[in-house]
């Protein structure tokens, strides 16, 4: 078998498209990592705009002033201080510059004083130190005002709006804080999920030809009629497939955070999501850490299931060309189609959800499994985990039974 | 080891492909002779359990072939007409993957894979890709895949097609080297190749089994006689509808015809005696004048 294996690997490996394949995976990793790390940027007081490794460094020195709980006391320091760089720097450029280690808090700030779903860059300008004690609440009774608002009454049902109430009550607070730049650059920003939705059409490319190639190849006949031809070979190939789909999914995530955070730092694991600009609306209450773990497990269970559904089309079409299609259609073509209002709800059970938990994570996307409400992603890991099961046994018979006419 | 067809039938539409098939086959080289179309790589097939009969089966020692599975399989090689490979491995990857699926362990896949290569004269080119290799070289390697479990049961679909003469021979020639002790079943419709090497031939037409038997023995079932004979070359075109002509060759001033007829075709016409070629012309050919003629 182990043999097999290794064969069956090499058959993919050794095409040329293959290589190539592999070649933009290597250069996309490489160039997403750089671009991502070159979003991270600190201005110097000298107006010198630093990015990446030298950037993190003095961020994490400027906001880990900041670190430990934020509890109204700090919260109350925190609005004296802004309000201290402002009195003392009516340029707003040079401002800036100061506030870049208080910069987290006073967006959290904007968040949750701008109005539900509005932005106010300069919201916690305007903020009085006793008005940011009450974040915590704020956060929790703007959601309950919006949820009674005439335009979304019927949007969500009585349990589901109990859901997210008690979802954005349940978070931990006071938030605790610390410099997370590290986490943020790899979590927060669209490099994540484009890196995945990348790595899921390449797999599919890869595993595409596992199954049809033998037909196009025309070795079908003497692969069928050797002694293990319909059972441990084509095992070894569903085999080949899982294996290509691991090792690459998680060496190309892996070798990206292990770029990310070790170039930014590892601090802020324990951060809540919130703290993060575009999470503030997130009805998952996880640490970055959390996330991280979520997001990955995800996308591969995500990518899993589209590359394996690839090599069930792959056995049953025969062409190696459809089943190229099926990651390509089912990783971009609902991004366009969930744009239809009438498909939004379908869509949002689509695989490409999960490689995309980064950017959807603070949408009220909501299902109901026996009466019990749960945001979508916690319904969507085990559904497919469960449809990964089932469709390995069915692509293991089309292609015991296939016959060569 | 007996191979027995029994009432075997596949049936792809309407149309019949094999129909109602009996034979019995135990060791030794069997031709199966007929013309494009006849249903032959259909019926290797459904021997090498590619395909499923629609009715009728096959069994091996007498246990169905299908039920046998892996059993069957592992006493079996194959070499399809359509021989397909992977065209980025080399010769001796290539090999050794085959091993692999056909259940040999590593180690010893090793040790066979030398002794192929060698054994059908691929040494200069084991380290080539299968996608450089020429016609012949591929025949040969496909014939290496084929024996690499040392198959009770060797089936060969149109193995010399495509190949030059010179090719024909050495592979005609290895493949009775390789016939001893085992079931080889050959099809072809390249008369010469079942002339020199089959023990027994089978005769096919439209899906069934016309004749059987040696060569010898189906020449005796032509009730007709083979004729020599000189005619002008003007002539020539109203005796190839009249008649089938197996052979015919341009002298300086005459055509000489050997001509298939239960009569006597002119005066000075010369019975001979009549060779496979003439057998198959006699079952499979059709006069000029014919409406479905290939001429």
């Amino acid at each position: 078998m182990t043999a097999m294996l290794i064969f069956e690997i090499k058959k993919i490996l050794v095409k040329p498209v293959n290589k190539i394949v592999l070649l933009v995976l290597t250069a996309a990793l490489l160039v997403g990592s750089f671009l991502t790390l070159r979003d991270v940027t600190y201005t110097t007081e000298g107006g010198e705009v630093l990015r990446g490794i030298s950037a993190a460094k003095e961020l994490k020195s400027v906001k880990n002033e900041w670190k430990g709980e934020l509890t109204e006391d700090v919260l109350w320091q925190v609005i004296e201080e802004n309000q201290k760089i402002l009195a003392e720097t009516p340029n707003l450029d040079e401002a800036f510059v100061k506030q870049q280690g208080l910069r987290d808090i006073h967006e959290m700030l904007n968040n949750g004083f701008a109005g539900f779903d509005e932005w106010d860059y300069y919201r916690a300008d305007s903020l009085s130190p006793e008005e940011a004690a009450g974040i915590y609440q704020i956060r929790v009774d703007s959601l309950k005002e919006y949820l009674s608002r005439e335009e979304v009454k019927n949007t969500f049902s009585e349990k589901e709006k109990e859901f997210l109430i008690s979802q954005w009550e349940n978070l931990k607070t006071p938030f605790y804080y610390e410099y997370a730049e590290g986490w943020k650059a790899l979590l927060d920003s669209q490099y994540l999920p484009t890196l995945m939705t990348l790595l899921v059409v390449i797999l599919g490319a890869l595993v595409a030809g596992i199954f049809s190639d033998e037909y196009s190849w025309k070795a079908d006949s003497i692969f069928f009629s050797s002694k293990l031809g319909r059972n441990k070979a084509v095992l070894s190939k569903i085999s080949a497939g899982f294996l290509i789909t691991t090792v690459l999914y998680w060496a190309s995530i892996l070798l990206f955070t292990i770029i990310i955070l070790g170039a930014l730092g590892v601090g802020g694991a324990n951060c809540p999501v919130q703290l993060g600009e575009s999470n503030w609306m997130s009805i998952y209450n996880w640490t970055y850490l959390q996330k991280y773990f979520f997001v990955t497990i995800g996308g591969y269970v995500g990518s899993m299931f589209i590359t394996l559904l690839a090599m069930t089309v792959s056995a049953v079409t025969r062409s190696t060309v459809i089943a190229v299609v099926i990651p390509f259609a089912l990783s971009c073509a609902p991004m366009f189609l969930g744009r239809i209002t009438v498909l939004t709800r379908i869509i949002s059970f689509f695989p490409d959800m999960l490689l995309r938990i980064c950017t959807y994570h603070d949408e009220f996307l909501l299902c109901g499994i026996g009466g019990k409400v749960m945001g979508v992603f916690t319904f969507l890991i085990p559904l497919y985990v469960v449809l990964c099961l089932v469709i390995v046994p069915v692509l293991y018979l089309i292609y015991k039974k296939a016959e060569v006419k | 080891m007996e191979l027995k067809i029994a009432d075997l039938t596949k049936e792809f539409g309407h149309f019949t492909a094999v129909d109602h098939l009996n034979i019995t086959m135990t060791s030794g080289v069997y031709g199966l002779l007929g013309v494009n179309g006849a249903g032959k790589t259909t019926l290797m097939r459904m021997l090498c359990t590619l395909l499923r009969p629609t009715s009728g089966k096959i069994t091996c020692n007498g246990r169905d072939i299908l039920k046998m599975d892996g059993k069957y399989r592992e006493i079996l090689g194959y070499l399809p007409q359509d021989f397909g490979y992977y065209p980025d491995f080399t010769v001796e990857k290539y090999l050794l993957y085959i091993a692999s699926i056909k259940g040999i362990r590593p180690a010893a896949a090793k040790k066979r894979v030398r002794e192929l290569i060698a054994g059908v004269g691929l040494q200069k080119a084991a380290r080539k890709k299968m996608k450089q290799l020429s016609g012949g070289m591929l025949r040969r390697a496909g014939i290496a895949q084929a024996m690499l479990n040392d198959p009770k049961i060797l089936i060969l679909d149109e193995p010399t097609a495509g190949l030059d003469p010179n090719e024909r021979i050495r592979f005609r020639n290895l493949i009775s080297e390789l016939a001893e002790n085992r079931l080889v079943l050959l099809s072809t419709h390249i008369v010469s190749d079942v002339e020199y090497i089959a023990n027994e031939i089978l005769l096919m037409k439209e899906g069934k089994i016309l004749h059987n038997g040696t060569a010898a023995e189906l020449l005796g079932t032509m009730t007709e006689g083979v004729w020599k004979c000189f005619v002008n070359k003007s002539e020539v075109e109203k005796y190839m509808k009249k008649y089938k002509i197996s052979n015919m060759k341009s002298e300086a001033h005459d055509v000489e015809l050997r001509i298939i007829s239960a009569k006597k075709p002119m005066a000075d016409a010369e019975l001979v005696d009549a060779n496979l070629e003439d057998l198959f012309l006699y079952y499979f050919g059709e006069k000029a004048g014919d409406s479905n003629a290939d001429f």
